[in-house]
């Protein structure tokens, strides 16, 4: 099997996963107890005036019969619009998401890139100073709960230092890059905009850095563990035995094996902090999607939930299927298996 | 012809939660260029690590050397920086193992590691210019060239249609071809002395008879130097030259192969020939040492045999017996030849 049939028989398994996940939270949000017409009509809405609102929404038809029409209007671009603010779901999250996104892959980024080494080194001095500098550190990281961390940093850095803003991720004078990816960095890098770029690289870093201490520790110590395991196996021992210097068995042989557990946790850390932003989001005045996550579901606004778990499942499936296929390129097993 | 490696009273212990094992208690061991010497004992005797100490992979710690010395061309191993050992493995020592299947990496095209065995063991320890830097033409002949001699190997060790398969995955290949493979990395460079660590043990039978003999065919072909350790006296007595019988932890007697299955000297190689199977086995019933080996963290003083010895003597219980001549090259560590006992 080819590694072009490999990739599209993971995209196809992902469409039955999507398909249960959009029934799935369609259930939960019409099914909740609390009437969302009720609230958002006000609390002296007479009958007729509640009855208009469930006619508009199509609240009036039966559940499979709701559910396909929505369906339909996924792909025709309609997510549906908030039962308070009356504004298109999808507009709402083409603004919001990329602000989330952003963060979330910026945070991913640097637990990737502090993370690994800092296993890896753990790993080759096992039970050593640097092993246990890093193990402490990952651990004072997880011990300490984000928002906490957030608010110290932000007194620190910001507030004491003045290195770096204390929120929002450009100040208000600056006007944001013209959107093609709604991610500042990338949009200002496409139109050679440096300075927007620096700017808005220094309003993400606190908050990234922040973000990402979880993640750091975890995919640390998931390096730790499984370049640990993979130093015992047998080839390595060949290796050494027939002289190929210890450096190129650590970065090159043993590395590769250890990566697929470290890719998995990565993957994993991704989704966890995506949902898990809205604290720093808060902190830091971060116009994500977190915040507007919790006040619809807080209202029952169920069209803007609908349209967050259904992005969600897709990003998630997408980081899937990202992850399935760096598994097949690190391990020929699982490509051809 | 010169000696070329030389282990002298070598002292090895691991440290354990249960006490100090001590694993080699004195072992000598001498070879010269040429030779293919066999390596024999039961399991956990201290074969294995005897030969992990020339290329000195031994797990320090748990393992310490408390005494003894190991050279190789007259170079004194066991007091190099490592920096140094990985520039003489590459330059002196190749090294195949029990189970080819564990021994490859899964990950890496045989390609890669093969290549990578020529260029390093090429290199001796230096840098080799990688994929990712210089990548000049002087670089790229480097490595065609090593892919060249890549697939030469590979047709060396019996590896059909190396030039197609070369681009393979380890789990694309069964566990005898495995084993060429890794015969093939060993041999990349030319080594001064090869080391076999059970190297049929893993294999089928059928298998184990084309890997022994692809081993003898590459000693008359290349003059190698192969020290062959195993538990199979039937491998000993097909491949070797000479062999060296251990028991827990010490050369107990070394003799040209012939001359030992024809006149065992130690009690311990009389009964291990004994216990070889014969045709006529349903008759007989299998024949077996008694006693168990030693515990090597409180090891019987004096001859490490002397609980199991049907020739038990008094000094045998008190001092330990030096190598005795008892024939033309032939040695046996045993009172029972002392002129003097």
């Amino acid at each position: 099997m080819n590694i072009r049939f490999y990739i599209l028989r993971r995209i196809a398994l992902v469409i039955p996963t999507l398909i249960g996940l959009s029934i799935l939270t369609f259930s939960i949000a019409r099914i909740v107890p609390g009437d969302p017409v009720g609230l958002a009509a006000g609390p002296r809405a007479t009958e007729e005036i509640k009855e208009a609102f469930r006619r508009e929404f199509g609240l009036d038809q039966p559940l499979p019969i709701q559910y396909i029409n929505y369906m339909t209007g996924l792909f025709r671009g309609d997510w549906g619009e908030s039962l308070y603010t009356r504004r298109a779901v999808i507009n709402d999250l083409r603004v919001y998401w990329p602000a989330t996104l952003e963060l979330t892959t910026a945070a991913v980024v640097i637990a990737t890139v502090l993370g690994v080494p800092a296993g890896v080194i753990s790993a080759m001095y096992r039970n050593r100073l640097p092993d246990h500098v890093a193990r402490v550190l990952s651990l004072f990281f997880v011990s300490f709960p984000s928002f906490w961390l957030a608010m110290i940093f932000q007194t620190w850095f910001a507030r004491d230092l003045g290195l770096f803003p204390i929120g929002k991720r450009l100040p208000v004078l600056v006007s944001p890059p013209a959107p093609t990816t709604g991610l500042f960095l990338i949009d200002s890098l496409v139109q050679l905009d440096l300075e927007t770029f620096l700017i808005s690289l220094r309003h993400l870093f606190i908050p990234a850095l922040v973000l990402s201490f979880g993640a750091f520790a975890s995919i640390t110590r998931i390096t730790r563990a499984s370049m640990v395991e993979a130093l015992e196996k047998d080839f390595v021992r060949m290796e050494r035995a027939i002289g190929i210097p210890y450096r190129v068995i650590i970065f090159k042989y043993v590395l590769r094996n250890a990566l697929i557990a470290t890719i998995t946790v990565i993957s994993l850390n991704f989704g966890w902090l995506m949902a898990g932003a809205i604290l720093i989001e808060t902190i830091f005045d971060w116009p994500g999607l977190g915040l507007y996550a919790v006040e619809a579901s807080l209202s029952l606004d169920f069209q803007p939930i609908m349209g967050i778990a259904i992005l969600y499942g897709v990003v998630f499936s997408v980081v899937n299927i990202l992850t399935d296929i760096v598994y097949g390129i690190l391990d020929p097993r699982i490509r051809y298996g | 012809m010169s000696e070329l490696l030389n282990i002298d009273d070598l002292h090895l212990e691991f440290h354990t939660y249960d006490g100090v094992v001590k694993v080699l208690a004195g072992v000598n061991l001498q070879m010269r260029r040429g030779d293919v010497l066999g390596l024999v004992g039961e399991t956990g005797c201290g074969k294995s690590m005897t030969a992990l100490s020339v290329p000195r992979l031994i797990p320090m710690p748990p393992g310490r050397i408390t005494a003894g010395r190991v050279t190789f061309n007259g170079e004194d191993i066991l007091s190099k920086r490592e920096s140094e050992m990985e520039a003489f493995r590459a330059r002196h020592v190749g090294m195949i193992f029990q189970d080819p299947v564990t021994n490859l990496n899964p990950l890496f095209t045989i390609r890669e590691q093969l290549v990578d065995a020529v260029l390093y063991q090429q290199a001796q320890g230096k840098r080799v210019p990688g994929r990712w830097r210089g990548f000049t033409p002087s670089v790229r002949q480097l490595r065609k060239e090593a892919h060249e001699r890549a697939v030469e190997l590979m047709r060396l060790t019996g590896i059909p249609d190396g030039d197609k398969r070369i681009y393979d995955y380890p789990h694309q290949f069964s566990g005898g071809m495995r084993q060429r493979v890794l015969i093939a990395m060993a041999l990349a460079g030319d080594p001064d002395l090869l080391i076999a660590d059970e190297p049929t043990t893993a294999l089928d039978v059928t298998i184990q008879a084309q890997i022994l003999r692809l081993i003898r065919s590459l000693v008359a072909q290349l003059g190698l130097t192969v020290l062959l350790i195993t538990h199979n006296l039937g491998v000993v007595a097909r491949s070797c030259e000479r062999v060296a019988v251990m028991y827990a932890g010490r050369v107990v007697e070394e003799s040209p192969v012939r001359e030992l299955f024809r006149n065992p000297k130690h009690p311990y190689t009389r009964g291990l020939i004994a216990a070889v199977p014969q045709k006529d086995v349903h008759r007989g019933g299998l024949e077996g040492i008694p006693g168990i080996i030693p515990n090597l963290i409180n090891p019987p003083a004096g001859c490490r045999f002397n609980p199991r010895c049907e020739h038990v003597m008094g000094i045998c219980r008190e001092s330990v017996p030096p190598a005795i001549e008892v024939g033309a090259g032939h040695h046996a560590a045993c009172f029972l030849y002392a002129e003097d006992a």
